[in-house]
């Protein structure tokens, strides 16, 4: 299906060629549940968490 | 918010732009409605506009056929987005979102407006200040982030 006329000839926005982007399933490695992990994840971002530096 | 409205508004009160490509690997697509009714829910609550969208295929030699919203037989509930979608992708934009696909698979892209930051990013341009940086935390940081403080996992 061709697109519309107005998408022909004109500059496009997005700009270069998209990367893909990791999956989340693909950083969850051997070893410990992806349920422990998400518990992490939610830790991390709980209000109240101070950084260390 | 109708269409009007869209128009009159000035751009120093437009919210910021983001899109987004969602691949459906050949043969793992599972469309129940969840993800129009959610979409919609968004729109409905003044979340997000829907500016364009677009529908890609790419066949196993990598060749891609992209196809309007209007273009599905049966719209149903999409049909309300679809009279307001504004076509900001031009065809060399196809090629750029594309270039993420497996060959075989199909995706939908999506660019909206997000209309809960706009008065945000107005006030902050008001008040004198430029945005400089903005982006995205990927899921994959913050357990690498979390991980590297405590790699036992406690």
């Amino acid at each position: 299906m061709p697109l519309r006329p107005a998408r022909r000839g004109r500059v496009g926005v997005i700009g270069a060629p998209v990367a893909k982007t990791a999956v989340v399933a693909a950083a969850v490695t051997p070893g410990r549940s992806p349920v422990a992990r998400t518990a992490v994840v939610a830790a991390a971002v709980t209000p109240g968490r101070r950084r260390r530096i | 918010m109708s269409a009007d409205t869209h128009e009159t508004r000035d751009l120093d009160q437009l919210g910021p732009v983001d899109y987004l490509v969602v691949e459906f690997p050949s043969g793992a697509s599972s469309f129940t409605g969840e993800m129009v009714e959610e979409l919609l829910a968004l729109v409905d609550s003044g979340t997000i506009r829907v500016i364009d969208v677009l529908i890609l295929t790419k066949d196993a030699a990598g060749a891609v056929e992209a196809a309007e919203l209007s273009d599905v037989a049966a719209l149903g509930p999409l049909q309300a987005i679809e009279t307001q979608l504004a076509e900001l992708l031009a065809e060399d934009d196809v090629a750029h979102l594309a270039a993420a696909m497996e060959p075989g698979s199909s995706a939908g892209v999506l660019i909206w407006e997000n209309l809960w930051a706009a008065p945000f990013a107005s006030a902050a341009r008001r008040s004198g200040g430029q945005l400089i940086a903005n982006g995205r935390i990927p899921i994959q940081a913050i357990i690498a982030s979390i991980q590297a403080d405590d790699p036992a996992g406690s």
